[in-house]
């Protein structure tokens, strides 16, 4: 028990960074990007080339993660450009087609060169014991990145101006205009940061599990599952909904089966918007 | 300082507001009646940057600012307060008024300012926006358009929402800050504040300005007394 528990944090931790990268997009623009887990595999990609290419592990993950945030970049340039200029529900819908399509694009490219290539950053050494529970060292690896990178967003939102400012976006857009800050500015640095975070979860998943190129609708569709339960917008939701999926997940892939808790998962979630349609920390409309 | 000319602008090709002029001197206090629905909000969105205007000019110390968007308009030293305040909910009264000096780290002295105008915000920094009552709000707007140092503020219907006793202290507030030199615009319903408050006014009535006049003038025009001063 107390082993599914830890290996429901680990996996839950990583659940709450992915959730976060949607939530934050949606929360300040009112975009839901569905091409989110093809920005995460496209970046895995790069790095499993990169490594093939004789490139050091570190420089190669910097990589990764940098295309990640080109990803972002370009979607915020291109495509999204369209979808800012409407409002509401329009947009929303606008965004869930197009970067739909983007999503299909990228992974009929992927599926179609690289059927076969995974990235699989695995650590070697023996087992660490945690609690008496002997962990993989990829596990507490990929869950101490993990963990200084919640450190470092929550500090950003909260101390620096620059933080703040996407916040008060996420709170008011007028008020924001109002002080001076230009919103598509604060959606194209949160759109950067989406990437960032989405490649930087593929590859610290990678420690664990692989990450192969028909990863990329998981991805997504486990991102939103945690950022709706969440409550989409809230960072601090994405982490909780992060973690109790998480943990909820990992028991019962022990008890019941892999298949099943996916299951399981999904009438959680369900059952959480049925009861909280704003989700855990989600703000009421 | 600031000189609006032919202005018009409005919603989904039709305009609310058509051929307005005023302008404003520096240090002056000026004020917009009109009835609810005679454009007074489309007209300060037009001349704050968050509505296009579909015609006119709008200058501010010289520069032609119409159609620039809001966010470049208040650094440039406007400062609008709207009537729903758009504050920052979830944020703390801190965090709101830190932000109203955005992109700069909030300056102490200006701070210090706010607080002493309104020591209720300094009693509640820690609060957040959006559990404090309706007075305390506005208060917060105020706060936070004067953290960027503006030259000239922009009120909508600063007492929207407040019992008669916290609608005279906004105006004293607003009093304070006249006299200390800056330069208001505000529109109002609530006509005999604004009127003891304001040196000049305009009449905007059906999007078009109708009247206008020093404060002492239009307190005598008939209209303006029977329309908005319940004198028959």
């Amino acid at each position: 028990m107390t082993a599914s528990i830890l290996d429901g944090i680990v996996l839950g931790l990583q659940f709450g960074l992915l959730a976060t990268g949607l939530t934050l997009v949606y929360g300040l623009g009112g975009v839901l990007n569905l091409a989110y887990g093809q920005m995460a595999v496209v970046s895995a990609m790069v790095v499993f080339f990169a490594m093939n290419a004789g490139v050091p592990a570190l420089p190669a993950v910097l990589l990764g993660l940098v295309t990640g945030g080109l990803f972002g970049l370009l979607l915020d340039l291109t495509i999204l450009r369209r979808v800012y200029r409407l409002q509401g529900e329009a947009r929303v819908l606008l965004s869930l087609l197009l970067t739909l399509g983007v999503a299909f694009i990228v992974d009929g490219f992927l599926n179609w060169r690289y059927p076969l290539q995974a990235l699989n950053l695995f650590i070697g050494g023996g087992p660490v014991e945690i609690l008496g529970v002997p962990m993989r060292r990829g596990s507490l690896v990929a869950s101490a990145i993990t963990l200084v990178t919640f450190g470092m967003l929550f500090a950003f939102f909260r101390f620096t101006t620059l933080g703040r400012g996407v916040r008060s976006v996420i709170e008011d857009e007028e008020g924001a205009r109002l002080v001076g800050i230009d919103p598509s500015r604060m959606m194209r640095l949160i759109l950067v940061l989406s990437g960032v975070l989405a490649a930087l979860v593929a590859i610290t998943r990678s420690m664990v599990v692989p990450i192969d190129v028909q990863a990329g609708f998981g991805i997504t569709v486990f991102a939103l599952i945690v950022a709706v339960v969440g409550g989409l917008g809230s960072v601090p939701g994405a982490l909780l909904a992060g973690i109790i999926l998480g943990i909820v997940s990992s028991i019962a892939a022990t008890y019941v089966g892999t298949f099943m808790s996916f299951v399981i998962l999904l009438a959680g979630a369900g059952l959480t918007i049925l009861i909280r349609p704003s989700g855990l920390l989600g703000v009421k409309e | 300082m600031l000189e609006v000319s032919g202005l018009a602008a409005g919603y989904q090709g039709s305009d609310v507001v058509q051929d307005v002029a005023f302008h404003i001197d520096p240090g002056e206090a000026v004020m917009i009646i009109g009835s609810n629905g005679a454009g007074k909000t489309t007209l300060f969105r037009a001349v704050v940057g968050l509505l296009a205007p579909s015609a006119g000019d709008v200058r501010f110390e010289g520069e032609d600012i119409a159609g620039m968007p809001a966010q470049r308009i208040v650094r440039r030293g406007i400062s609008f307060v709207p009537a729903e305040r758009h504050l920052f909910p979830r944020m703390t009264v801190q965090e709101n008024l830190s932000l109203g000096a955005y992109p700069k780290r909030p300056d102490p002295e200006t701070m210090a300012v706010v607080m002493d105008l309104f020591p209720r915000l300094d009693e509640r920094r820690k609060q957040t926006a959006g559990t404090m009552s309706g007075g305390e709000q506005q208060m917060l707007a105020v706060g936070r358009a004067l953290m960027s140092n503006p030259s000239l503020i922009v009120l909508d219907e600063p007492t929207t929402g407040l019992a008669p006793r916290l609608a005279a202290e906004a105006y004293e507030a607003l009093g304070v800050l006249r006299d200390r030199g800056l330069t208001v615009l505000v529109a109002e319903q609530q006509v005999p504040l604004a009127m003891a408050f304001s040196d000049r006014g305009y009449v905007l009535e059906n999007g078009r300005i109708k009247t206008e006049g020093t404060s002492a003038e239009l307190a005598q025009d008939p209209e303006v007394r029977r329309a908005y001063l319940g004198v028959a």
